[in-house]
């Protein structure tokens, strides 16, 4: 057990100025305007440049594109770029199915996308979730049908966040309606400059901007499969069972320990230090809102809520960071009433509007990545041992949770 | 851009010394404390054969420990600790002894250390008023009711007070041995240990002592209380299937069993902090002692509802587990108060960290 702090060698120092300075030049004010008009957590000169560092795959070698970065020096990485919100999105979809190349695909795809990955050039979103399937994925009706040696793609994707700044889509599809439904799925890298796709915008209540993707007899050859035929199930759930915290723990000690709670519990950080400076922030008369003990009653609770999501472990980390920040987010928004209501860039607004952010943004936590309820789900067959339960569709098929 | 704070571990894992030590009391309490052992001592609040048991295997002496012997137990050991003890429901001093041991360590004058190895030797049992004693109140003691003295706060005085009687037991929903402490009442020796700023820096720290022990036993308690309502649901048949299927029910114990886990985590990271880097301690000391009240609440309240009308019986464990988790922590008065803590912590300049 060990919560102090790390003795950097000179390598990692130098490494973190390094990367400060590399900030410091690339998160002009132009950045953080373009990336709030766009939307989608992206900036290609930034992923560029990161990617001229071999940044964008850290861990990979350098002869891969990569950085071959210790884990140390990787931690420092993710630590800087989250704690200036760089826009690092599209680089995280990214690496999911630069992975799954890697892992799966042909040396003739991999030399086709791995160095734009590496690059910068080549970005990938993922097609998982569909208009009539999110949270049972499984049951996905995206088609792949085979076509002599090719594929023929039809159906459409929701929620596909960089579409239209990507060069792929890393696409769950279904290649086989005769089996279990879990059974019969396949992973694909799919060209997005084909004729037919469409892309078309979404805009979120929290201010992203996404995609719904229409597939519309995309032809692609069996070059862009990624992993067994009908096996794909298997292929997508290790990036999930990551995202849903069900992974193996960091080996160093120096990562987070609830899963994807991790990244909603950075969002409560932000929102508690924009609350903390408004509520240490007096008045014309001196009064600071903080000197109030209701106030600061309430702001000690988010503080309080961020060590508990911190602490909490794996998928149970991720549901109680979700739902801490959507309850946080609304007391917060309620704390600095009224003048939390207006916008960042309206006069007047408060802590740059992060508090109205906030709120809009909150409970896309208890949603993306498969809601807070599959969680539970999950975690109570697997971790509570409590028996699973009998679904209407399960008389054809069995269970997705299986194998 | 700011200056970077500093890059800091996150390592929530114990050693292979640790487990052995949690194992080795988990097994001790799973074995000599079942449930019929506590209803057995729900009368008086105490198993005087059990502490006897407990203090032969060395909880209370690991505490203060031997430099010869190779050292004392630290603060995230004797959470290790208290967790079973917390599981368990047993019915023992032992958060008072280990934080009165410890303030009597540290005091290190004649009387205390006599009275510290007759404590450690379980000969006697000394409890800790964890409020000032205060003119026309008098306060309800953990452990009063079987102490042989109690160490108190009066005026500008740390003292050690013998009662001249047992101190009246005072019947309470945790049947816990509690007792008032009255400061003019029944006759007794008074030893005065300490004054003035030693005594309040002595009791301040035997407050957050007590308050990360309690929480260490509360974060055991939710988990013993959750793993009742889980087994039950898994037996309990209605409409055709386990009753933990229905995702009301399954989704509540998840809850409870989130809430076990995370406090049992928190209080691990405030007693680490504790014992390396104290000031962080005012901040995570009192959050993991109203979470892991909170999470006890919580988990015993899911589990008497879950185990339906044979839960809300005086026959079921539940109801045991229900009562410990207000009875236990609310000797000690609000919890909500913590959240006064919490914000002078934060005034004081204590601030979560930004993490990747």
């Amino acid at each position: 057990m060990d919560f102090g702090v790390v003795e950097l060698t000179d390598e990692a120092r130098a490494f973190w100025a390094e990367l400060r300075e590399f900030l410091d030049e690339q998160l002009t004010d132009d950045l953080r305007a373009a990336v709030h008009v766009a939307g989608s957590d992206f900036y290609e000169p930034f992923q560029r440049a990161m990617g001229a560092r071999g940044w964008l795959m850290p861990h990979w070698g350098t002869d891969e594109g990569g950085a071959a970065l210790d884990p140390v020096r990787r931690h420092i990485l993710a630590l800087e770029l989250s704690r200036q919100a760089a826009p690092i999105n599209i680089i995280d979809t990214t690496a999911i199915g630069a992975e799954a190349v890697k892992a799966w695909g042909s040396d003739e795809l991999r030399a086709e996308v791995l160095p734009g990955v590496t690059s910068g050039a080549i970005r990938i979103c993922l097609g998982y979730t569909e208009p009539d399937a999110g949270s049972d994925l499984a049951a996905v009706r995206t088609r792949a049908v085979r076509a002599g040696d090719d594929w023929i793609i039809k159906g459409s994707k929701m929620f596909t966040t960089g579409a239209q700044v990507s060069q792929f889509s890393f696409l769950l599809a279904r290649t086989n309606t005769e089996v279990a439904k879990h059974k019969g799925l396949t992973m694909f890298l799919v060209p997005l400059d084909d004729p037919g796709v469409s892309v078309g915008p979404i805009e979120t209540l929290g201010g992203e901007r996404t995609n719904v993707v229409y597939y519309g007899d995309v032809r692609i050859t069996d070059k862009y499969r990624l992993g067994p035929v009908d096996g794909g199930w298997s292929v997508l759930s290790a990036p999930l069972d990551e995202e849903h915290g069900i992974g193996t723990a960091n080996g160093q000690g120096l990562g987070e320990i609830n899963g994807q709670g991790a990244w909603h519990n950075r969002s409560l950080q932000r929102i508690f230090a924009a609350a903390h400076r408004w509520a240490v922030t007096p008045d014309a008369d001196g009064d600071a809102p903080i000197d109030e003990q209701a106030t600061a009653a309430r702001l000690a609770q988010v503080a309080m809520d961020i060590e508990v999501a911190r602490s909490t472990p794996g998928a149970m980390g991720r549901v109680v960071a979700a739902e801490l920040l959507i309850q946080d987010a609304a007391d917060l928004i309620d704390l600095a009433a009224p003048d939390s209501l207006i916008a960042r860039g309206e006069s007047g607004a408060v802590e740059d509007g992060t508090f109205e952010w906030g709120h809009r943004f909150a409970p896309g936590s208890a949603i993306y990545g498969g809601t807070v309820e599959i969680q539970r789900n999950i975690i109570a067959q697997r971790f509570l041992g409590l028996p699973r339960p009998l679904m209407p569709s399960a008389s054809k098929q069995s269970d997705p949770g299986k194998g | 851009m700011t200056e970077s704070p500093p890059l800091r571990r996150n390592d929530y894992a114990l050693s292979a010394d640790q487990r052995a030590l949690a194992e080795a009391f988990e097994e001790f309490f799973r074995k000599e404390c079942p449930s019929s052992r506590v209803r057995d001592a729900e009368a008086t609040g105490f198993d005087a054969g059990l502490w006897t048991d407990l203090c032969r295997l060395g909880a209370v002496s690991m505490a203060v420990g031997d430099p010869a012997a190779g050292g004392r137990a630290s603060l995230v050991d004797l959470t290790l600790v208290a967790e079973p003890y917390g599981r368990y429901l047993a019915p023992l001093p032992l958060i008072e002894s280990i934080v009165a041991a410890h303030m009597l360590e540290r005091l290190g004058t004649a009387p205390a250390t006599e009275w510290l190895h007759r404590l450690a030797e379980a000969s006697c049992v000394v409890a800790v008023a964890l409020s000032p004693v205060q003119a026309g109140r008098r306060q309800l003691v953990p452990a009063g009711a079987i102490a042989d003295a109690v160490l108190c706060h009066d005026g500008a005085e740390l003292v050690l007070f013998e009662p001249a009687r047992p101190l009246a037991h005072v019947r309470n929903q945790a049947c816990a041995p509690l007792a008032r402490l009255d400061a003019t009442g029944p006759a007794g020796a008074r030893t005065v240990l300490a004054h003035g700023p030693a005594a309040v820096a002595l009791m301040a720290r035997a407050r957050q002592e007590w308050k990360l022990l309690t929480a260490a036993a509360l974060a055991g308690l939710a988990a013993g209380a959750v793993e009742l309502g889980i087994d039950f649901a898994k037996s309990r048949h209605a409409f055709g299937a386990p009753i933990g299927t229905f995702q009301a029910i399954a989704h509540s114990l998840v809850d409870a069993a989130a809430g076990a886990a995370g406090s049992r985590h928190l209080t691990w990271k405030a007693a680490w902090f504790s014992e390396h880097e104290p000031a962080s301690a005012e901040a995570l000391v009192p959050m993991a002692y109203l979470h892991s009240i909170r999470s006890a609440v919580r988990a015993t309240a899911v589990g008497v509802h879950v185990q339906g009308g044979f839960g809300f019986t005086r026959d079921s464990d539940e109801q045991l587990y229900f009562r410990r988790a207000k009875g236990w922590p609310l000797v000690y008065g609000d919890p909500n108060h913590e959240l006064s803590v919490i914000a002078d912590a934060i005034r004081n300049g204590w601030a979560p960290q930004m993490t990747a």
